[in-house]
């Protein structure tokens, strides 16, 4: 029955660049994390543009420079308060800090008569002081952050006064001149002035620490979960000091460069400050929340409320009323932010699924075939390892017949030959193992939804291959990651074949994507020599099953929605699938040889004419997902399985199914080994082994791919 | 997005409370049939049920039946006199009436002309008001009246000189008829899951099952549930392009549609939810059939419930009586006869 497959005369299968939808499009946004910045965004974008039309000139570039250089100490206390906000605290001292931090600036310029660079650590060390306090009374001590804060707030205030008191006509009447000072103080760089570029500095390097560096991690878990990030091993306490301590620096840093840009202090430097930083925070966050170190979205916060304040003073209008105006418009983007927030997740849920219609080919050669013309022959098979195993999705037997299959938990089992009586671990991987396949030194390579592709020795010992592939060209979303490599097949080369079912689904809900009915799947290659891993082909509807076929030229690829399976050539990948075979009856998992040069096709579920008229009728599934419970979704009929034997040019010559209350019933791959059939389901308990008639008994999978041992 | 609209109407009723699952009807004694559809009380005390085309007798629950009487056609109705009289409704559309001692009745011939014959009740010893379901002999009732938007079905009333009379047209898929406290007809509509009196108006709707007949009980009603109501039905209901096109190219027996036995079959659809795990539906699967009987106070509104969930087989309970103080029901899917006790005593 072996025969070779003339490719060249199968028809070729479409397979479309990339997938254009606008909904997929939203959907995608939707679920980007900056999303979370878009009202704050467009609170600023309003004030700009509310600006532009009501007043003359307010972009004009000096006036830009203007803006830029007096709202840095705004600016980076902003990002000192967010540093304290994300690890859980808050710090209302931060208005007095910078203003002692201002006062001993100018108290070791102009009294003391200090080079800058030490005025510049005085400042710091000012700011870090006031820090240290506050870390170890609310962080080390654990007493409330607010209370804490609102002593030292107090405090730093009293000493601001005191001090201001006895040496602001003295640091007022100084004529100590400095060039470096100056230079801090007015001079620009690349037509902006220098704080401007201290205050880009900082934010990046914040941005940085919260996302790259061990330090802003703990400070997200800290502020995310407190005790969480205690069980974790995050040192909480310390790392609340020392979160309490880089805020003072910053403060301190602001303070350094107000004075040197002031020259002077007043008794009212710094006061209501803590309370407009926290106005700037909140309306970039959206709220007081913990846990994170959106740098940039308190930045457009802050330059809203800036922006906004500016221009209503500039208007001139009276100072109760643009402290009313600016308190109703920042409740108006807070609420519109809030429930934003509350129902992004809805909109995304409401269009993350992107029905598509979809027609597969009408069943075709079935006649006599289908599961009510036939005896269900599947009945005579005897039932391995029963109520011991958690969804076999793909069943592997080596030259001496034991048995390896995955279990939902993550664990890899053998089941010893030849009584297939004894259920062992063979290994724990993790994930949820579906597809198997030996490669030449006879290990075991496993596709792992979750995971990716594992070689699993038989020893036990788990390596992980590869779980990222390349970035398709045209997607919103990062689809680098394997989300649920399905099956898989070894060339003659040792290249291995797999394929990624969803790119978008995870496999709690692989459902979905058939309800979708989109190209989301793709064919990978993973080249162990190199270890590099490429698509091989993008685009493709759930690739499932993969299968070398017996020449070792060609690919078998299961696409399980569209109800066909496709074939591939190797030595010309790049020229893309052709059909092999279409209109199965059911829904093809996984492929894999038969003994007589034919092919083994296991049948997940059934077709059925009313699902197949919902596939053509996207809208209809689109609203049912939105207004019908999950579970209630009109799916597939995977309740229904079994096996299609198939010749060597495609042609339909077989087919195996269970009673309609069968134990055998959503079969995802089968093996034939010395004459018998093993059948395993990804929701069944149970491995079935079925004799075949006339089946070549010396015959096994193995020696089919690598020759005898 | 700040502001909700408000519901208008009343959600149907969920299983929930008196109505929750629970196995009673799989944990009942039953009785194998064949072909069973209706049953009766005499009012000398025995049983009958119909049994394909013959009608038998029982005296006791556990007493061996007792052929009581042919029909030419399946038995579709079953309701008995106060003075021994028993209507006989077949599925062709013919009514005859029987007296308790067997045989027809010489003053009443039999009575031609309706549709389909779901259920009937005694007026008085020479007037009954039978139901015409408005559906042909033989055709899918189940899997029709979902997707009906025509409500044909009719109360006709017939004295024994062959007079008919429409008491009310305009119903849709009427199976249930009984008299209430004070002689007014209650009828149940299947697809409508509500309970009308004689003029269509709704007494009480929102039931969560697609309703089979309605007896009276001491507690109040009893009412038998052909299956439940199913939220992907009742969606696709307001779906007219998909459910046209379904009705005009596939055949009704692969139709999304209220089911009456649970098999498995590889041309029906499933829902999500109904997939098997370890080759076992979960008990809590959505499903096509159900079985559910459902105790109605004097207001029609549910006091106690007997179920026979997804993966049970005691499905499409088509009627039920109370006998002897305890209540038997009708399980199409089983073709069984099923003895329980009430849920709540009568107060």
């Amino acid at each position: 029955m072996a025969s070779e497959i003339d490719f060249a005369a199968l028809p070729k299968q479409h397979v479309p660049r990339w997938v254009l939808s606008p909904r997929r499009l939203l959907g995608d946004v939707l679920s980007k994390g900056w999303v979370e910045s878009a009202i704050p965004f467009l609170a600023l974008l309003c004030v700009v543009v509310g600006i532009l039309v009501t007043t003359d000139g307010y972009f004009a570039p000096a006036n830009l420079r203007n803006l830029a250089q007096y709202a840095v100490d705004g600016g980076l206390v902003v990002l000192a308060l967010l540093i304290v906000v994300a690890a859980g605290g808050i710090d209302l001292s931060v208005g007095s800090n910078f203003a002692m931090s201002v006062f001993v600036a100018l108290f070791c310029f102009h009294i003391l008569q200090l080079p800058v660079p030490v005025v510049l650590l005085a400042a710091l060390a000012s700011g870090a002081l006031v820090g240290v306090v506050n870390g170890v009374v609310a962080g080390l001590l654990g007493c409330g952050a607010l209370l804490t804060t609102l002593g030292t707030m107090i405090t730093t205030r009293g000493l601001f006064t005191l001090g201001s008191q006895g040496y602001l006509v003295e640091i007022s009447s100084s004529a100590r001149l400095d060039d470096t000072w100056d230079w801090i103080g007015f001079e620009k760089v690349l037509t902006l002035p220098v704080g401007f570029w201290v205050l880009v500095a900082v934010a990046a390097l914040v941005f940085v620490m919260f996302r790259q560096l061990r330090f802003g991690w703990h400070i997200l878990a800290v502020g995310g979960n407190r005790k969480a990030a205690r069980h974790g091993g995050i040192q909480v306490k310390a790392t609340i000091f020392f979160a309490y301590l880089l805020a003072g620096l910053i403060v301190g840093l602001a303070g350094f460069l107000y004075a040197a840009r002031q020259n002077s202090a007043g008794a009212d430097t710094g006061i209501g400050m803590e309370f407009f930083v926290l106005t700037a925070l909140v309306v970039g966050l959206g709220g007081f929340v913990p846990g994170r170190g959106a740098v940039l979205s308190v930045l457009i916060g802050f330059a809203t409320v800036y922006l906004l304040n500016n221009a209503l003073i500039n208007a001139g209008f009276r100072g109760d009323f643009v402290q009313l105006a600016l308190g109703v418009i920042i409740a108006l983007i807070l609420a519109i932010d809030v429930k934003f927030r509350k129902n992004r997740h809805r909109l995304l849920a409401s269009t993350y699924l992107d029905p598509v219609a979809f027609e597969a080919a009408p069943v075709e050669g079935m006649a006599g075939r289908m599961p009510h013309e036939t005896a269900p022959r599947l009945r005579a098979a005897t039932l391995i390892a029963s109520g011991r195993l958690d969804g076999p999705e793909d069943v592997l037997l080596d030259a001496e017949g034991n048995i390896y299959c995955g279990n939902r938990d993550g664990r890899l089992l053998k089941i010893a030959a030849p009584d297939h009586s004894r259920v062992e671990v063979l290994a724990k991987i993790g994930g949820r193992p579906l597809g198997l396949a030996f490669d030449r030194e006879g290990r075991i390579l496993v596709c792992v939804a979750g995971m990716g592709l594992v070689r699993v020795t038989m020893d036990g010992d788990v390596e992980l291959l590869t779980d990222q592939t390349e970035r398709s060209l045209f997607s919103v979303q990062d689809d680098t990651t394997i989300r649920m490599a399905d099956d898989l097949d070894v060339a003659p080369d040792g290249t291995i074949y797999f394929t990624d079912a969803t790119k978008r689904y995870d496999i709690e809900n692989w459902g979905l994507d058939l309800l979708e009915g989109r190209p989301n799947g793709r064919l990978l290659s993973y080249d162990p020599s190199t270890r590099r891993t490429r698509t091989v082909c993008d685009n493709l509807v759930f690739p499932n099953g993969v299968c070398l076929t017996h020449d070792g030229r060609h690919l078998l690829v299961a696409s399980t929605w569209d109800c066909s399976i496709l074939a591939f050539d190797l030595a010309d990948l790049a020229a893309g699938p052709r059909v092999f075979l279409k209109g199965l009856p059911g829904y093809p998992d996984n492929i894999n040889r038969a003994s007589d040069g034919g092919y083994w096709v296991a049948l997940a579920g059934m077709r059925n004419p009313v699902f197949d008229q919902a596939m053509r009728h996207p809208g209809l599934r689109r609203r049912m997902t939105l207004r019908v419970p999950p579970t209630n979704w009109l799916f597939g009929n995977l309740n229904i399985g079994g096996v299609l034997k198939i010749d060597g040019r495609g042609t339909i010559v077989d087919a195996l199914w269970d009673a309609p209350d069968g134990p055998l019933y959503m079969i995802t791959s089968m093996r034939e080994h010395a004459g018998a059939l093993y059948l395993g389901g990804v929701t069944n308990d149970k491995i079935g082994r079925l004799a075949l008639d006339g089946a070549d008994t010396g015959w096994t999978g193995p020696a089919s791919y690598w020759g005898a041992r | 997005m700040f502001f909700r609209p408000r519901r208008k109407e009343a959600p149907a009723m969920t299983l929930e409370g008196v109505l929750g699952q629970n196995s009673r009807l799989d944990e009942a004694d039953g009785m194998r049939v064949d072909t069973p559809d209706a049953v009766c009380v005499l009012p000398d005390g025995r049983l009958l049920f119909g049994s394909g085309a013959r009608i038998f007798a029982l005296d006791r629950w556990g007493a061996e039946p007792v052929l009581w009487a042919s029909t030419e056609r399946p038995v579709s109705a079953l309701f008995a006199s106060a003075g021994g009289r028993v209507g006989v409704g077949l599925e062709d559309g013919r009514l005859s009436v029987f007296s308790a001692a067997a045989g027809h009745l010489a003053d009443w011939p039999a009575v031609t002309g309706l549709g389909a014959v779901s259920d009937g009740v005694f007026l008085a010893e020479d007037e009954i008001a039978v139901l015409d379901t408005g559906y042909g002999p033989g055709e899918p009732v189940l899997a029709l009246a979902p997707w009906d938007d025509e409500a044909r079905g009719r109360i006709v009333r017939v004295r024994p000189n062959g007079r008919q009379d429409v008491v009310r047209g305009g119903l849709h898929c009427p199976m249930g008829l009984c008299l209430d406290a004070g002689g007014g007809l209650v009828v149940s509509q299947l697809e409508r899951a509500s309970l009308v009196d004689a003029n269509g108006k709704v007494l009480q709707a929102g039931y969560p099952g697609y309703l089979g007949r309605v007896r009276r009980s001491p507690t109040g009603f009893v009412m038998a549930c052909l299956s439940r109501r199913d939220p992907l039905i009742e969606f696709l209901k307001t779906e007219p392009d998909f459910v046209a096109e379904m009705k005009a190219k596939i055949d009704p027996r692969h139709w999304i549609a209220p089911r009456a036995t649970p098999e498995f079959s590889h041309d029906v659809p499933i829902e999500l939810g109904a997939s098997r795990l370890f080759g076992e539906v979960k008990p809590w699967a959505p499903s096509f059939s159900y079985g559910l009987v459902i105790e109605l106070d004097d207001r029609l509104m549910p006091v106690a419930s007997a179920h026979s969930r997804a993966n049970g087989t005691r499905h499409a309970i088509s009627d039920v009586a109370t006998w002897n103080g305890a209540l038997v029901a009708v399980s199409r899917a089983s073709g069984e006869l099923l003895r329980l006790d009430a849920g709540r005593a009568p107060s």
